[in-house]
């Protein structure tokens, strides 16, 4: 096993052991749904059609804000990073690897679930597709996007607040074209563009993200 | 002796207070150093400075770097006072997932077998005491071979057969030729007679 499977491999298994801390996001997505529901039920319906992929997104956006600190808090709490910054092994590919843990466990199931509850919630099959990919690609971007302010907050107490006001107004590309894509999609016009852009920030960012991140690791436990 | 590693005048200062200044360190190979000193005299600062965890503000340090890269030995093994182990793994998978670049099973067992661990192999760490978790963390020593061994603080929270597994095993790091260098309260002449005890 290389050491990329095995931070992944490692990150499941305690995932597995934590009991339901990873269906966390997907509770918090539904509590949300069902609170917008409830504060627009006087909107007509039309117009919460509208809305609804967009509250979505957003939602979404705003869960990887909320899941981001996991990241390297327990590592840095435990000493693990301590360690890991010493190691000879390539830094970049563990820092790669605990972002793809990360995403595999606390945003795709969001991403999964998110087109099932538009769909429930009365949006068409095509459109719950397109928010579905933009999402797909959207949330990774996020992550990397997010695990630099992780890494740079990581050794502060109440880190929260601060992670939020470094990332949020990054996010506003991927927020601009996430939500149109899925928006053009259910007006029925064009929507590749969106996507395709979405899918170069996201490699740009997978190609840069992880090296930023091993940088702002050191400075934090500076 | 081979020389692995110096320091020149090394100083710290964080926030306009000098933690320490003017470290002088010469760590040869198979030597024991003990760095000893009161709370909050930088111990765990230094430490980690050698270890490359954190930057000096002042000062040098030298890494010499003929060291024999044919072995799979890496250059630093750091054991903080973390444990640098997962509640929600048990005892083996910790000591897997710490390995480096080797899948090497056998290595964990041994390692579990010295420190007198293999009852609780399968055991999570968080159903285990502190003194068994030093242990776990202590036996990366075993399972990650090194030229230079920083330990921080290694005799807290062990027992007395913690202890003497422990200075059993740095025995035989330094009868291989890596250097050891722990960080302490007091000096340790008693328990390693070539000790060199520096005051911090």
């Amino acid at each position: 096993m290389n050491y990329f499977t095995k931070t992944i491999n490692k990150e499941f298994k305690i995932a597995s052991r934590s009991g339901y801390e990873s269906l966390m996001p997907v509770i918090y997505l539904f509590i949300i749904m069902i609170f917008f529901n409830i504060s627009i039920s006087y909107v007509s319906k039309n117009i919460i059609l509208e809305l609804l992929p967009l509250m979505i997104w957003i939602s979404c956006l705003l869960i990887c804000i909320l899941n981001l600190e996991t990241i390297f808090k327990e590592d840095f709490e435990d000493g693990t990073l301590d360690q890991f910054l010493i190691d000879d092994t390539n830094k970049e590919e563990g820092v790669t690897a605990k972002i793809v843990a990360h995403w595999l466990l606390s945003n795709l199931p969001v991403v999964i679930v998110a087109p099932l509850i538009a769909m429930l919630l009365g949006i068409d099959y095509h459109t719950s597709l397109i928010l579905f990919f933009s999402l797909l690609i959207g949330t990774p971007t996020m992550s990397l996007l997010g695990s630099i302010a992780a890494a740079l907050t990581v050794s502060l107490k109440r880190n929260k607040i601060l992670m939020s006001i470094i990332v949020l107004p990054l996010y506003i590309p991927i927020l601009i074209f996430g939500t149109s894509a899925v928006n053009n999609s259910y007006i029925g016009i064009n929507y590749h563009s969106e996507l395709l852009f979405m899918g170069v920030l996201f490699l740009v960012f997978l190609l840069i993200a992880p090296t930023i991140c091993v940088k702002a690791l050191k400075v934090s436990l500076d | 002796m081979k020389k692995l590693l110096e320091t020149k005048n090394l100083s710290l200062t964080r926030n306009d207070y000098c933690i320490f200044s003017d470290i002088n360190l010469d760590i040869q190979e198979g030597q024991l150093i003990n760095i000893y000193g009161k709370n909050g005299a930088g111990k765990t600062s230094l430490l980690k400075i050698l270890a490359g965890i954190t930057e000096h503000t002042d000062g040098e340090i030298i890494y010499h770097n003929d060291l024999d890269v044919s072995t799979s030995w890496r250059p630093t093994t750091y054991i903080g006072h973390k444990y640098a182990i997962k509640n929600n793994l048990t005892a083996y998978e910790n000591l897997y997932y710490s390995l480096e670049s080797s899948n090497d099973e056998q290595i964990i067992l041994d390692a579990l077998e010295v420190y007198k661990m293999m009852d609780y192999k399968d055991s999570l760490i968080k159903h285990l005491s502190h003194g068994q978790q030093k242990r776990i963390s202590l036996m990366k020593i075993i399972t990650n071979f090194a030229f230079l061994y920083l330990i921080d603080e290694p005799y807290s929270s062990l027992d007395e057969d913690g202890i003497k597994i422990f200075n059993e095993t740095v025995q035989g790091l330094l009868s291989t030729g890596s250097s050891v260098v722990i960080t302490n309260h007091t000096e340790i002449n008693n328990i390693f007679p070539n000790t060199i005890n520096y005051k911090i």
